[in-house]
């Protein structure tokens, strides 16, 4: 449903409003009206803020695991009733935050930039796999978004679910996974079509939308500065995904090293992911079962590559290939 | 700067056309080294000094105020720098008609890609470029220029100074 504005924007018509949306119970004694977004640490728990004439009831804050603190609160996405309309928002606050991660051995600067991901929510807008929403500016004219609440899990814990063990798993439900992965894919190609790149392509930022049946990609505001391609890192994020995918989770050198030493001692240095190096890349050795036009992409992504992706293109070529593998392997045809 | 003539494409083929792209790096300076050690001796080879600045992003930048002064910022450096670099070059003994500069300005997704793509454009029979050096990893994740023109070149030789 699309959001109208509300007529006159007083406390006591957003009373009204919550009152009707949340229940008369529920109306707070005493909130703010916000519509400078600047500083949203002041944006607090059942305060109301105006975007483009719409009252958004805010209530918490959402949270990311990221570089190994997880549940991380972000203090700048809010979730939020959309008061003319009753549906859950997601309002993501301006917070120009830059900062070095380092992936594999290598540094790399990026930045939030809530300019980049209004400009996709205009690209991606109608497309499946992408969260929808839109962008406003406020009263001091910070670019806020307005996305779409996606219900549904994260697309790795669905996947891990899947199957009693990895046997099972691969022969069982892999190929659904695959073809669920190369129209992920395909998505990101859409961006990189555009000249536009993701930015963070990490496994928990696909969700797996309940409403549609469709994974979603989400949170595209980083951007970082690139070195010789736009689009390598958006690639090795796919990779990274893949491997997880390929493996029905991480297959870790440490677990190994503990839990299965006749399969640790078989390991190079080259069967390792290139960005993580705890994680085997080469898992025909652990799973032998793979097909080597499946082992093959991965090793893209391991230690001994000696060359890589440079298009979603030239990736999703080999996964065609990899697929009709799968294909004779289990005997289905999805 | 001088502007390429590229009308006159048969003088183009008959010559000698190295194309040297350039960054403000170390290596691009021995790069440029090389060629003047290695052809300076020939009278028909005809040099341009290539670079190209990506433009960046708005992203990057809270006003396009900021990303425009940015850019004249990097275009100056570069300037200096392919002054520099011509030098280095005219020193060697090549004539100044011989040297040219080109400076380009462009949003690109691979700086590889456009390297190549002027190559085309002017003909060159060489492509030269220095080589950074870089990590394994760093290839992987950020990609190398030197990697893609070697693997993406057509219808030139390719010279990587390491």
């Amino acid at each position: 449903m699309m959001a109208q504005p509300a007529e006159t924007l007083n406390e006591t018509t957003v009373r009204k409003l919550i009152a009707r949306h949340g229940g008369a119970d529920r109306v707070p004694r005493r909130f703010k009206l916000i519509t400078d977004t600047s500083d949203f640490f002041r944006v607090e728990y059942n305060d109301v803020v105006i975007l483009g004439g719409v009252p958004y009831w805010v209530k918490r804050y959402e949270k990311e695991g990221r570089f190994g603190l997880d549940d991380e609160p972000k203090y700048w996405v809010r979730r939020a009733v959309e008061l003319t309309t009753g549906a859950t928002r997601i309002i993501k606050l301006v917070f120009h935050e830059q900062f070095d991660t380092i992936i594999g051995d290598v540094k790399i600067t990026c930045f939030r930039s809530p300019k980049k991901e209004a400009r996709l929510l205009d690209l991606v807008a109608g497309h499946k796999n992408f969260m929808h929403g839109r962008w406003v500016l406020d009263a001091a004219g910070n670019n806020v978004r307005i996305l779409e609440f996606i219900r549904g899990p994260r697309f790795d814990d669905v996947i891990t679910g899947y199957g009693t063990d990895h046997h099972d798993y691969f022969h069982h439900h892999f190929l659904r996974v695959l073809d669920q992965f190369i129209e992920l894919i395909q998505a990101i190609k859409f961006l990189h079509d555009q000249g536009e790149k993701h930015g963070d392509i990490r496994r928990d930022h696909i969700i797996w939308d309940e409403a549609t049946q469709a994974n979603r990609w989400i949170d595209f505001d980083y951007n970082y500065m690139q070195g010789e391609s736009l689009f390598t890192f958006d690639l090795q994020g796919l990779g990274n995904i893949l491997i997880f995918l390929a493996g029905r989770g991480d297959v870790l050198v440490p677990d190994l090293y503990h839990q299965q030493r006749e399969i640790f001692d078989t390991l190079w240095g080259e069967d390792l992911s290139i960005a993580y190096k705890n994680r085997v890349a080469n898992l025909q050795k652990i799973y032998p079962y793979i097909p080597d036009s499946l082992n093959r992409v991965l090793l893209h992504f391991s230690f001994g590559a000696n060359i890589f992706y440079e298009t979603t293109d030239q990736l999703l070529a080999d996964l065609a290939t990899a697929r009709v593998d799968m294909v004779s392997l289990t005997g289905r045809q999805l | 700067m001088n502007e390429q003539n590229f009308g006159d494409l048969a003088r183009r083929d008959t010559e000698r056309h190295l194309l040297v792209a350039v960054d403000e790096s170390d290596n691009s300076r021995r790069a440029v080294m090389y060629v003047a050690d290695f052809f300076s001796g020939y009278a028909d080879v005809f040099i341009t000094l290539l670079s190209i600045i990506r433009e960046p992003s708005e992203d990057f930048f809270p006003t396009e105020t900021e990303r425009q002064t940015w850019l004249q910022k990097k275009k100056s450096e570069m300037e200096t720098h392919l002054a520099e670099y011509k030098a280095i070059l005219i020193d060697a003994g090549f004539q100044t008609n011989r040297v040219e500069t080109r400076l380009s300005i462009r949003p690109c997704i691979s700086i590889g890609d456009a390297i190549l793509e002027e190559q085309a454009k002017l003909r060159c029979c060489i492509v030269v470029v220095g080589r950074r050096g870089i990590s394994h990893s760093e290839e992987f994740i950020l990609g190398s220029t030197s990697s893609k023109i070697l693997h993406h070149a057509t219808h030139c030789a390719v010279m990587v100074v390491e």
